[in-house]
């Protein structure tokens, strides 16, 4: 058996459909994942109280459990104990949204703590007003230290999208598993597929490298 | 806005710090009057820096009482704001804002906790950073400056809010020798000036030249309180004259 | 008081507690009554037990499929670092080649590519679980020879200027001076990695290896009782997750207790 890129001629712009149905979902769940990170990161700052401990509860939970297993959840019981219908792409949205959501207030925690103290102490001993202190001395520089973070976990983002392939949403993957059952190319199918994933991801993981690398040069120094 | 001369700024009473096990500060009890330059020295670990931190309200207290400029801290968030934007603060380790140049950490405070309109605090940035020696490094940022030059900095942003205290803790503690002296002939000038102010430092032959009165703690102890002839010629305390030894 | 809580509290930490809560508040009441209550008040608990064993299986192939992706991982992985670090170039090519190519490409695609298009290549056929369990492995070495390679990278370099400085023969370099600190500096990322990989085994699931995503799902589908199964089945996942999770701490204090810090 050899590679055969004829087998991927006709087919090929279904492959590209699936591209873009991956980069909705993944932009939708950003959005959507966005909002609740901001509200479960002040929950868990908050330190006290029972915002705080469903915060961290829901940050811990849907860090752990599987994606998978987030995917099917959402896709077969959402619906059922609300009485809902649910295309498989909101159903894949919705469980991306919440992955987004819990692992995006976990950076945004860590990269708020991280302010160095004397940063604080100095913007306290003048009397700094606090909408000053968060506006101007902690977040530009969290939010800079937290770009390599967002950028590795949107690589884990990009790659879970794969998994939505398994309820049905007509993805990358999908598309490819489809060709592959009609045409039985799935050596190409499946290779242009990795080629693809590869294509976007590997850009980010490059960035990340060279940041990070950046990083610990500035601290050994 | 002046003070009175001679009219008591500071007062701590009976003041105690503990962190977990460990005893920062035992019932230290002393006064700071306006115009006056006090100088606390003494070991590492001896409670000297964390004193001074709670002359600002950045370290609270387990007992005792703190009046700063009339006002009992720590008070009602409001109000130690207030304290604090009348209390300059100098750290060991700078602290500038180093993602904002050098202009900016200077008028950030004024701007917006005084609302001074952005014109004058320039204005006031340009004179202060003249007073200091460094007008011509408004546009850089701290890492393009020496530590001398970023403690130079430091001073004239705590400066920028006009400040009726100074608090120094061990301001050239971080620095390089050759860039000692630059930072205490900045500190110098503004004794001269009148400013109140409380000096943690390791300098002794600063603290015995422009030193009102020498403070000397130890193990969290306020040991001794003497003008600085006194302390350093006819020392009256077993573990003052140890720690003199050392340094001298 | 630590300074961030002065900066919360200072913020309105008590407002904004206030704000949480009643969100909160909110969102049970909304989800209380928009739930369907008839499917609620019909669920079944008692359907788990009847199949406890099929669980329990299921759980054990989970762990076993963690546990072969850690040790795996950690021992191919390790050669892999050692690969990226040796002078002869193309050797070092294929190291980062792979790993490259493993931790750029979703785990799904590697597990489909090998058990559906590799055997068109390869001309051998693997079973569900091997192709699985090749797969795991194969993306495991890759992803922890990562965490080695950034580890070594961390070790000081005066401790390889050292040991060439004493005539330290190459392999006892690597196995007494390089490695144990860099081992040290990998076990957070280590347990951390661990972690993903019991999640990604769920994701083997798309073969049916028998593990527990695979039993919960085919019970689900058999009995129709999704909602219990897969609720069940992710609070297993997250109890044991946790757990790993959890044992950072544990592994770090017994390492500095016994390194006399």
């Amino acid at each position: 058996m050899t590679f055969d890129l004829n087998a991927l001629q006709a087919d090929y712009p279904l492959l590209f459909e699936g591209l873009l149905v991956t980069l909705r979902i993944v932009g939708y769940s950003i959005v959507f994942g966005a909002i609740g990170s901001v509200v479960l990161c002040m929950g868990k700052l908050s330190g006290k109280g029972p915002g705080y401990r469903v915060a961290v509860f829901i940050i811990d939970f849907f860090r752990t459990i599987p994606e998978v297993v987030l995917i099917f959840w959402v896709y077969s019981c959402l619906p059922l104990l609300f009485g809902l219908r649910m295309s498989a792409e909101v159903s894949g949205v919705v469980a991306l949204s919440l992955f987004v959501a819990a692992n995006v207030a976990e950076i945004l925690r860590a990269g708020i703590l991280s302010t160095d103290r004397g940063q604080l102490e100095a913007a306290f001993s003048l009397g700094t007003p606090v909408t000053t202190i968060w506006r101007r001395i902690v977040l530009p520089p969290a939010l800079r230290r937290m770009l390599p973070n967002f950028v590795n976990f949107l690589t884990e983002l990009l790659k879970a999208s794969s998994l939505l392939s398994t309820i049905g949403v007509a993805e990358m993957v999908y598309q490819a598993t489809v060709l592959g059952n009609e045409t039985f190319a799935y050596l190409e199918f499946l290779t242009a597929v990795a080629v693809l994933y590869f294509l976007l991801i590997f850009p980010l993981s490059l960035y990340v490298r060279y940041a990070e690398g950046r990083h610990t040069k500035r601290i050994s120094r | 806005m002046t003070l009175n001369a001679g009219s008591e700024v500071i007062r701590c009473t009976d003041v105690v710090k503990r962190f977990g096990d460990f005893l920062a500060l035992d019932h230290v009890s002393t006064s700071v009057h306006a115009g006056e330059v006090v100088c606390v020295i003494g070991p590492s670990g001896s409670g000297k820096s964390t004193l001074l931190r709670t002359m600002n309200g950045l370290e609270t207290i387990d007992s005792g009482e703190i009046d700063i400029l009339n006002h009992r801290l720590p008070g009602p968030r409001r109000e130690l704001e207030t304290i604090r934007r009348r209390v300059g603060m100098v750290f060991q380790n700078f602290n500038l804002f180093n993602h904002m140049s050098v202009r900016d950490n200077l008028v950030l405070a004024p701007m917006s906790a005084r609302k001074t309109p952005r014109a004058e605090a320039d204005a006031s940035a340009e004179k202060l950073l003249a007073r200091v020696g460094i007008a011509e490094q408004i546009d850089k940022y701290p890492a393009q400056l020496s530590g001398g030059q970023q403690q130079r900095v430091a001073i004239a942003r705590a400066l920028a809010m006009q400040p009726e205290i100074m608090l120094f803790d061990e301001p050239t503690s971080a620095l390089d020798p050759e860039m000692v002296n630059e930072v205490l002939d900045v500190m110098r000038d503004l004794a001269r000036a009148g400013m109140t102010m409380v000096v943690v430092t390791h300098e002794m032959g600063f603290a015995r030249e422009v030193g009102d009165r020498i403070l000397f703690m130890a193990d969290g102890q306020l040991l001794v309180d003497a003008p600085p002839e006194t302390f350093f010629t006819a020392p009256s305390d077993e573990r003052q004259k140890t720690f003199l030894s050392k340094v001298l | 008081m630590g300074l961030f809580d002065e900066l919360i509290e200072a913020s309105g930490g008590r407002y904004i507690r206030a704000g949480l809560t009643m969100l909160l508040v909110g969102a049970v009441v909304l989800g209380l009554l928009s739930v369907n209550w008839p499917i609620v008040k019909g669920l079944d608990f008692a359907v788990l037990w009847q199949f406890r064993w099929a669980l329990l299986q299921g759980l054990v192939m989970t762990l076993l499929l963690t546990a072969a992706a850690a040790a795996c991982g950690i021992f191919f992985g390790t050669l892999l670092a050692i690969l990226t670090q040796v002078p002869f170039a193309p050797a070092r090519w294929f190291a980062i080649g792979y790993v490259e190519l493993f931790r750029n490409t979703p785990i799904l695609v590697q597990v489909l590519w090998i058990h559906f298009a590799l055997p068109l290549v390869s001309g051998v056929n693997t079973s569900a679980v091997v192709s699985g369990v090749i797969a795991i492995v194969l993306q495991a070495s890759a992803y922890f020879g990562e965490i080695v390679r950034s580890g070594i990278r961390a070790v000081p370099p005066g401790y390889w200027e050292a040991s060439d400085a004493l005539g330290i023969p190459r392999t006892t370099r690597w196995r007494r001076v390089v490695l144990p600190p860099a081992f040290r500096i990998m076990i957070p990322p280590f347990v951390n990695m661990t972690i993903s990989f019991f999640k990604a085994s769920a994701i083997l699931t798309v073969l049916q290896v028998g593990e527990l995503m695979t039993v919960s799902t085919r019970i689900a589908n058999a009995v129709f009782k999704p909602i219990e199964i897969l609720t069940v089945a992710a609070l297993i996942y997250f109890v044991f997750g946790y757990a790993i999770s959890q044992s950072t701490h544990w592994l770090e204090r017994s390492l500095a207790k016994r390194e006399g810090r």
